[in-house]
């Protein structure tokens, strides 16, 4: 996750003897690292956790016992963080969720910057170099993968909601490249349907256990998710 | 109930066994557990609700399975296995791959009306539940995809589409199976139809095919609604 190795980062700027700690848990005892970055630490560990533990465990077995031991805390840290396990995962959904769309949206803006109008007006090119970057964030993270294109049980409404959010959002960029500035806008709701046809496609690639054949699904999904072009 | 939906409730319940005593038991734990956890959610569901839904003692239902894990796994994989041969008769039944999905996605949704939690156990549940169930599902996907593939065989070879277009249109359709049971509203898949008629035909035969199937759609299901309205009066 890059907010906690930022964060890890800040931690290794301090006292020497933290250097030699591990990046992913900060050193117990004394160490002068801050309450407030202890505690930031603390959640990004956490919600790293919250994915690690689902994938693991998958849904019907994940506990908040296991989210604890993955991120190395105290239960009694975790219910100062979170009012339960569900609210954890919420937060790590939202979190994920939220930075998916930053990097297809921070590619995207990348080509438009490189190649001005001409990538303005490729929409084609735009949609490819949106799904690559997705695909290679999802790649780089198989935990937050499958957090994020699992289905989550519908009894938990907030988790639902984020994920409908996500679908949502996806669907809005996708809706972005599809519709012709001259020509006849698509179906309405289209865009919602592929998002979920390729939630279920990374879902499944998410489940082998190997990121590469995330990776690899590029240039289909980018065919899939625009033969209505 | 709606002529689909018992019409949908026969198909799928006229390929299961029914004998002695020992197996009606073994089949009420299985349909009960499927529609527990399809009512409470899978995390919430105990063997003591299996049995407020299927009938018989507690260890009856240890004679059967080793625990409520086991039986939605025994259970999902009879029912899906159900569910898969009924969707795929109607596609075989049906002259034309147009005609062949959209019968395939009326029996599947005729069978998400007729039997709404047990629908929400085999495809949404199943998530939640995990392997060995899980493994089912995939397999179940599976072969509705290479169903659908045998669109290819209308399709010029340098204008095949991708090799995952099975998996993603199976992917499609069922995502839309979800959204309308997580809302517990399984009554409006029959409005999307039309639409993911155009989601499936677009991505084999691209934007011309799609708006045609999506076009013919409307008008037959405007033309059944018309006939069951008739038919109510």
């Amino acid at each position: 996750m890059t907010e906690l190795r930022l964060i890890a980062g800040a931690a290794l700027a301090e006292p020497a003897e933290v250097a030699e700690a591990s990046p992913l848990r900060l050193p117990p005892g004394r160490h002068g690292i801050p309450a407030d970055l202890v505690r930031a630490h603390q959640r990004v560990r956490l919600l790293e956790a919250a994915a690690a533990a689902l994938a693991e465990q998958g849904y019907g077995r994940l506990t908040a016992a296991r989210v604890t031991e993955l991120a190395g805390v105290s239960s009694r840290t975790f219910y100062q963080h979170f009012e339960d396990l569900w609210a954890c995962l919420l937060a790590a959904y939202e979190t994920e969720a939220g930075r998916l769309c930053q990097e297809i949206e921070g590619a995207c803006a990348a080509l438009v910057q490189e190649r001005g109008p001409i990538a303005e007006a490729d929409r084609r090119g735009r949609a490819h170099t949106g799904i690559s970057a997705a695909l290679g964030f999802l790649a780089a993270e198989p935990d937050v993968a499958r957090l994020l294109s699992a289905e989550p049980p519908p009894q938990i409404a907030a988790l639902s909601a984020a994920r409908r959010d996500l679908v949502e959002r996806l669907g809005a960029m996708l809706r972005g490249v599809l519709v012709d500035p001259d020509g006849a806008t698509p179906l309405p709701g289209l865009e919602r349907r592929l998002i979920g046809a390729a939630l279920a496609l990374v879902s499944t690639r998410a489940a082998s256990g190997d990121p590469q054949r995330l990776r690899q699904l590029e240039p289909e999904l980018g065919e899939l998710l625009l033969a209505s072009l | 109930m709606a002529p689909e939906a018992s019409a949908a409730i026969n198909q799928v319940d006229s390929l299961g066994a029914n004998g002695g005593s020992e197996l009606a038991v073994r089949e009420g734990a299985m349909e009960g557990v499927l529609v527990a956890c399809g009512e409470l959610g899978f995390r919430e569901t105990s063997v003591r609700a299996i049995l407020e839904h299927s009938g018989g003692h507690r260890a009856q239902f240890y004679q059967h399975f080793e625990s409520k894990e086991d039986c939605f796994a025994q259970a999902y994989a009879v029912w899906i296995e159900r569910l898969c041969v009924s969707v795929l008769e109607a596609a075989a039944t049906t002259p034309g791959w147009e005609a062949g999905v959209r019968e395939a996605t009326a029996r599947l949704f005729q069978f998400v009306a007729a039997r709404p939690a047990i629908a929400r156990a085999l495809f949404v549940e199943v998530q939640i539940a995990g392997e060995p169930a899980l493994a089912r599902h995939e397999a179940a996907v599976e072969r509705l995809a290479a169903a659908i593939d045998s669109a290819r065989a209308e399709i010029d070879d340098a204008e095949a589409p991708p090799e995952a277009t099975g998996i993603f249109v199976v992917g499609g359709i069922e995502s839309c199976v979800c959204e309308a049971l997580s809302a517990g509203d399984p009554g409006r898949l029959w409005d999307a139809l039309p639409e993911l008629m155009h989601f499936a035909a677009g991505s084999y035969f691209g934007k011309e095919e799609a708006e045609g199937a999506f076009e013919r759609t409307s008008i037959l299901l405007e033309r059944e609604r018309t006939r069951l309205t008739g038919a109510e009066e």
